[in-house]
């Protein structure tokens, strides 16, 4: 089998993947994220969301942070006897998303699904970066970059997130951010550990322009707000941020995928 | 980074049994010790990935070179740094340019191998081993010969051996470029 330059095959596939979203008959997909703190609603209306944009008529499929069957494993049994370092938990994370992208999200796309992500890259960038990582080279790690077209934050305060999280269960090792406060008490290490997530969740909703909602209202004013929030911005697609990872994951196969 | 009293000696290649042999040799040779050899998997990621089976999916160059980059964090926190700071002799085989060669081959860019490699100290001494590389159906145990494996057909429709070719390229580059600098 004859091959092209990675280059030219890239720059091929950048066109395909132009083409491809340029093509009214085939509407490309939709990748919404949820994003948010531990504790603050949005699996509950992660799923709300998926029942009624089916109920809508829309192809829904749903991909969760750390869910790969590849590598959530690895994690996993890494995680419970806590020896990953701050690099070595962020690349896991990494490869994990990496192979979700590839495997599940950007096939979903590009047959025109709509796509919920409970948790993005953003989830990685805040919590590496209360590990004490250098935010440029986080983001470096995700590249290409995959940007959702929408991502809407549940905000709450680090009270209500300690709150709900701590009232049923005790939060895991990594969970409660032992590893960064040294604290013994998982729920006291919880409680400082997010602080500084939603501190620094709070400076990524500004620089990527998150919709941020108020998740200390009811579920049901979450869920409608939701709702219209969704109908007012489906429209207003980040295909072109986007064409690059695409055309690379066109390239995987040398770009034989129809 | 703990400062480095010991030696430290990289050695990279595409042929995983000349890489430790090498790696021995020069360990043997280094007059300084006791210390050790640090290779790839030595957090084991990729013998539990393959554990895994096929039903996962198959892995993109990016994924394995995440994955290696987290086991090579591994490796300097456990083997490499704790036995510089005791003044030992530390030989890594492979060390960051197999790795950083494959991902070119796979069409990777040189700005995101950097940066993914960032953390990684200089090794004092480098070196390439230009054995050429096994032929497909040979048992892999280097690196770059499991990745060329793993992605046989899956990056840029490259075969496996095509894929090696172009890594030990790239690799060849990587020592012209350290020859020059030198």
């Amino acid at each position: 089998m004859t091959h092209q330059p990675p280059r030219v095959l890239l720059r091929v596939n950048r066109q395909r993947v132009r083409d491809r979203f340029a093509d009214p008959a085939r509407p490309p997909g939709l990748l919404v994220a949820f994003e948010g703190p531990d504790g603050s609603g949005k699996t509950t209306q992660r799923k709300l969301f998926k029942t009624w944009l089916k109920s809508e008529d829309y192809d829904v499929v749903t991909t969760k942070w750390n869910s790969s069957d590849l590598i959530k494993p690895l994690i996993k049994s890494r995680k419970a006897i806590h020896v990953l370092s701050a690099e070595e938990f962020s690349l896991l994370h990494a490869a994990d998303f990496r192979h979700r992208v590839e495997q599940e999200i950007l096939p979903a796309l590009w047959e025109g699904k709509v796509v919920i992500a409970d948790r993005f890259l953003f989830t990685g960038l805040a919590r590496d970066a209360v590990r004490g990582l250098d935010l440029e080279w986080l983001l470096r790690l995700y590249q290409p970059l995959l940007w959702p077209d929408l991502v809407f934050y549940f905000s709450v305060t680090a009270e209500t997130s300690a709150e709900r999280v701590t009232a049923a269960r005790l939060p895991s090792f990594y969970e409660a951010g032992q590893d960064v406060t040294s604290v013994d008490d998982p729920v006291t290490s919880f409680r400082r550990f997010i602080g500084r997530v939603i501190s620094e969740y709070e400076s990524l909703a500004l620089i990527f322009n998150f919709i941020t909602v108020d998740a200390e209202q009811s579920i049901t004013a979450q869920h409608h707000r939701l709702r219209e929030l969704f109908r007012e911005r489906e429209r207003q697609r980040s295909l072109k941020w986007n064409i690059g990872a695409f055309a690379e994951w066109l390239s995987l196969d040398g770009g034989s995928r129809p | 980074m703990t400062e480095e009293i010991g030696r430290f000696i990289s050695i990279d290649g595409v042929n995983g049994a000349a890489l430790a042999e090498a790696a021995r040799d020069a360990f043997s040779g280094a007059g300084r010790g006791p210390g050790g050899i640090s290779s790839w998997d030595a957090s084991g990621v990729f013998s539990e990935m393959v554990c895994g089976g096929d039903e996962a999916g198959r892995p993109s160059a990016r994924t394995l070179l995440l994955l290696y980059a987290s086991d090579l964090m591994f490796r300097l926190r456990w083997e490499i740094e704790p036995a510089l700071a005791e003044g030992k002799t530390v030989v890594a085989a492979p060390y960051v340019e197999t790795a950083a060669a494959f991902g070119r081959a796979a069409g990777l860019s040189g700005g995101w191998l950097a940066n993914l490699f960032r953390f990684a100290r200089p090794a004092g001494e480098r070196h390439i081993v230009d054995a050429v590389p096994p032929r497909s159906g040979a048992k892999p145990t280097g690196f770059a010969e499991f990745a060329c494996d793993q992605l046989s057909g899956h990056v840029l429709g490259l075969t496996r051996e095509q894929l090696m070719a172009r890594t030990v390229r790239q690799l060849a580059l990587a020592a012209a470029r350290a020859n020059r600098r030198s």
